[in-house]
């Protein structure tokens, strides 16, 4: 844990240095946590709930064994609740619980006045049965982790009528050409879906695997929006856009393959934009999720 | 190196704590009530939520003038710190990974700047940038994405952390004087309120929405801390409102965190606050029904924390718009006749003008010109979401995302212009139902952002909902840049925000033209503010862990 937790200032301080190598230079360094060596010892050992919650994988096997036997008769077979017992993984008292402290407590007693009897588990059962609702919880806090289900439902001879007729996406593209073996090259549908929405990915994940080709610098890709700067002489330099303010503009310039960049006052030198993925900036307004799902369909087809 | 100042200050600090058992010197109340000049004493400068100040010694003339006082660089070391808190030495994992962004708005108040971010706490000479006392806080974990900053009562600070302990500071030295639990980190609760002191009530609201927890607003005693009422954001069985949910089950698991400050008039004793959107969030299977008072602007009163009236800005939401935003106090002329108003940008795209002694509606108009999800305007003025914009397991496209149009980051009102300003964006996402289950969970599906038409500081004539002027903001090699921000208006015709590429800005507030600007290498995070010291007007701003202050070269 201790690692963890350097590591993390480490993380912080990186990112603080990349921040501060646009500060003046007379600003104090960020606070530095103290070293490993001479940080105070922790008043206590971390007790499991101030620990990144990782469930043992058998107890959690276990335990959900347990739930369904033991008490999925009323709470539901997935402790989300049933005809005569509350949801589990709402409760508070489950939700509070410590590794099985209390919801043992609890089990010894039962609540007879709403007709939960008590149950006599041996201890290491609670455990099981705590650990299992606890890693069900978790698994609802998290939505990052959350598994997005089969979206190849639409009808793939409709995606391809809109392909050819309404979408108009056959003005640039083509089934045997851009496209062929689209959906072998990009399996995952949900990525299939969403680089046909745009694509032009957005910033890239913090987390998680990056998509193929990412690590092209995002201007040097096709798809990048491309700018036209207007100077005061009458020269224009064309290239794609980095960043664009009120103050300041910056391209690429593939003729000299470096960054250019210049500042801006009211307006001057002038900036017109031109994205090369107008069309599917466009699509966004006129899609219907009946078009999207069809069209899933259709480019996973393609393989 | 700060011992010179910090035993000046401990001698003040003994001074304090004799006074503390008399009526508290410190703050003048009678502050709260008046346009902010030589203080910022509350999260929005005064009660109105405007952020607008009277100040134009920095004008539209002299604005080009406007040069860097100090940089103050948060110092997050325990060491030398004051401390507090029940969690351990090291900070449990989980409890970091958002980076520290000063989204607090400093107050200003006799003379010394006070700011937070989560578990931390420091006072700041406003002169010379200098931390004159810094309080950290041991957690006990919870979500540290941000603390808009403290309340003040006298010579006490209050504030809220992430693991949902509300503290009380001594103003002097930031020495604790008492923490009291308002709600279970383990629940996913989480806190970033800034708390809103009102008489002798110190008003704080809970945060989180990931565990389909009940949402409430509290109200504190500043002497002992102890409760003195509690407003649950949705009914109980049998109250008016339950009949907007199905069963006792969903409206005590229905969420509508009332996670950011409100606005306060004095003459009605009402406090006016948004509350948090419904739980499970993205799945409305086992809610049907309006959901009250989720995602609703609600009028509360100080003394009895009984509810005056609610206006529903999202029925059933099912997108995370919650409406949290602040509601903006406008005395204002609607049809030849003065009145007086509530406006709010919201999250949802749409613009609500309401009167704010009874919450009638007088107006709604949508801000962004991206919107989906909705089916009508109803006769109450309330968008009706169209039930095929929910998430499905295939997916439906919707904008705003769950970002919404715009977001916590406070808007400006500038009575002399009669605009409201608000920075927007107009994104746009797929929805994938996820947990398919008849009693969904939590969020119970996923979002995945697949492009933006664009970002636009824009300002809306509050009579009419019409945008007078709209400026796009920043673009990069991702696409548009920014979007909802911290702005504060002035008599002095300017505007203060950013253009989302990492400038601080001074805009004409009657044409949206930028007159200066700073470039400080990362969007601003908070809410800029303004006073007059020494007969100094100065602004500060914070953006990431730095907090700038900028005035006129002399």
């Amino acid at each position: 844990m201790r690692l963890t937790y350097v590591m993390s200032v480490a993380a912080v301080l990186l990112a603080a240095g990349r921040l501060g190598a646009q500060q003046p230079p007379a600003a104090p360094p960020p606070a530095a946590a103290p070293p490993p060596a001479s940080a105070p010892a922790p008043a206590h050992p971390p007790t499991p709930d101030e620990a990144t919650p990782k469930f043992d994988p058998e107890s959690v096997a276990r335990g959900r064994i347990l739930l369904v036997a033991q008490c999925g008769f009323c709470h539901g077979s997935n402790a989300r609740g049933g005809q005569q017992g509350p949801d589990l993984t709402r409760s508070d008292l489950v939700q509070s619980d410590e590794g099985g402290k209390q919801l043992g407590a609890f089990l010894k007693v039962g609540r007879p006045e709403l007709k939960m009897p008590k149950f006599d588990l041996p201890e290491k059962d609670v455990v099981d049965l705590a650990t299992f609702l606890h890693s069900e919880i978790a698994s609802v806090a998290d939505r990052g982790k959350y598994k997005i289900l089969n979206i190849v439902v639409g009808d793939p001879k409709a995606g391809e009528a809109f392909f050819n007729g309404a979408g108009k996406c056959a003005s640039c593209h083509s089934p045997e050409g851009d496209l062929r073996g689209i959906g072998a090259k990009i399996e995952d549908a949900v990525t299939l879906q969403q680089r046909f929405l745009m694509p032009r990915g957005g910033r890239p994940r913090r987390r998680g695997p990056r998509p193929p080709g990412s690590d092209v610098p995002p201007y040097l890709q096709s798809t990048a929006v491309k700018a036209t700067v207007t100077l005061p002489s009458g020269e224009t330099v064309t290239g794609p856009i980095i960043r664009l303010t009120d103050f300041d503009v910056t391209i690429y310039d593939p003729a000299t393959q470096q960054t250019r960049s210049w500042l801006r006052t009211n307006g001057v030198p002038a900036v017109t934009l031109t994205d090369p993925l107008q069309a599917h900036v466009d699509l966004l307004r006129k899609w219907t999720d009946t078009d999207i799902h069809n069209m899933t369909a259709f480019l996973a087809t393609l393989k | 190196m700060k011992t010179p100042i910090l035993s000046a200050f401990l001698v003040l600090g003994l001074a304090s704590g004799a006074l503390a058992a008399d009526p508290p010197s410190g703050l003048d109340p009678a502050l709260l009530t008046k346009p902010p000049t030589d203080s910022w004493p509350t999260y929005h400068g005064d009660y109105s939520g405007r952020r607008y100040s009277t100040l134009s010694q920095i004008n539209t003339d002299n604005v080009k003038g406007l040069s860097l006082a100090w940089i103050y660089r948060a110092n997050t070391s325990p060491q030398g710190a004051q401390t507090g808190g029940e969690g351990p030495d090291t900070p449990p994992p989980g409890s970091g990974g958002f980076g520290l962004d000063i989204k607090s708005t400093p107050l200003l108040v006799n003379g010394v700047l006070y700011l937070t971010a989560p578990d931390n706490v420091w006072a700041v000479d406003p002169r010379t940038g200098r931390e004159i006392w810094h309080f950290y806080w041991k957690t006990r974990g919870g979500i540290h994405i941000g603390n808009r900053g403290v309340g003040m009562y006298g010579n006490w600070l209050y504030f809220l952390t992430p693991d949902n302990y509300f503290v009380c500071l001594d103003a002097a030295t930031g020495k604790e004087r008492w923490h009291k639990e308002i709600a279970n980190v383990k629940r996913e609760y989480f806190s970033t309120a800034a708390p809103i002191v009102i008489r002798n009530h110190i008003i704080i609201g809970v945060g989180g929405d990931s565990l389909d927890v009940p949402g409430y607003l509290e109200s504190r005693d500043p002497d002992t801390g102890e409760l003195q009422w509690r407003w649950y954001t949705t009914p109980r069985p049998g109250e008016p409102g339950s009949e907007t949910w199905p069963d006792k089950y969903s409206m005590e698991h229905g969420g509508g965190m009332p996670w950011l400050p409100g606005s306060y008039d004095p003459e009605l004793n009402l406090y006016y606050f948004g509350t948090g959107n419904a739980n499970p969030v993205l799945s409305g299977h086992s809610r049907p029904g309006d959901n009250l008072w989720t995602a609703s602007i609600v009028a509360v009163n100080v003394d009895t924390g009984k509810m005056a009236w609610y206006y529903q800005a999202t029925p059933h939401d099912t997108h995370d718009w919650d409406s949290a935003q602040t509601p903006v106090m406008i005395d204002g002329v609607i049809d030849g006749k003065p009145r007086k108003l509530l406006a709010q940008a919201n999250r949802n795209g749409h613009f609500f003008l309401l009167d704010r002694t009874n919450g009638k509606h007088i107006l709604t108009a949508p801000f962004i010109d991206s919107i989906n999800w909705t089916k009508e305007i109803n006769k109450k003025g309330q968008p009706v979401g169209n039930p095929e914009k929910e998430a499905s397991i295939p997916g439906a496209l919707v904008s705003p995302t769950t970002d919404g149009a715009t977001n916590w980051p406070p808007p400006s009102f500038n009575p002399d212009t009669g605009l409201f300003y608000v920075g927007t964006t107009r994104g746009v996402s797929m929805f994938y139902l996820t947990d398919t289950d008849p009693r969904p969970q939590g969020w119970a599906a996923a979002e995945r952002h697949v492009g933006n038409f664009g970002t636009e500081l824009k300002a809306i004539d509050y009579k009419t909902g019409k945008i007078v002027w709209s400026r796009p903001l920043a673009m990069s090699v991702w696409g548009p840049g920014g979007g909802s921000m911290g702005l504060l208006s002035t008599a002095g015709k300017l505007l203060f925000g950013n253009d989302g590429g990492g400038n601080f800005v001074a805009y004409d507030a009657a044409t949206g033209k930028p007159l200066w600007h700073a470039g400080l290498g990362n969007n601003t995070t908070n809410g800029p503010q303004t006073f007059l010291l020494d007969g100094r007007q100065y602004v500060v701003v914070g953006a990431g862990d730095q907090l700038f202050a900028f005035t006129l070269q002399q």
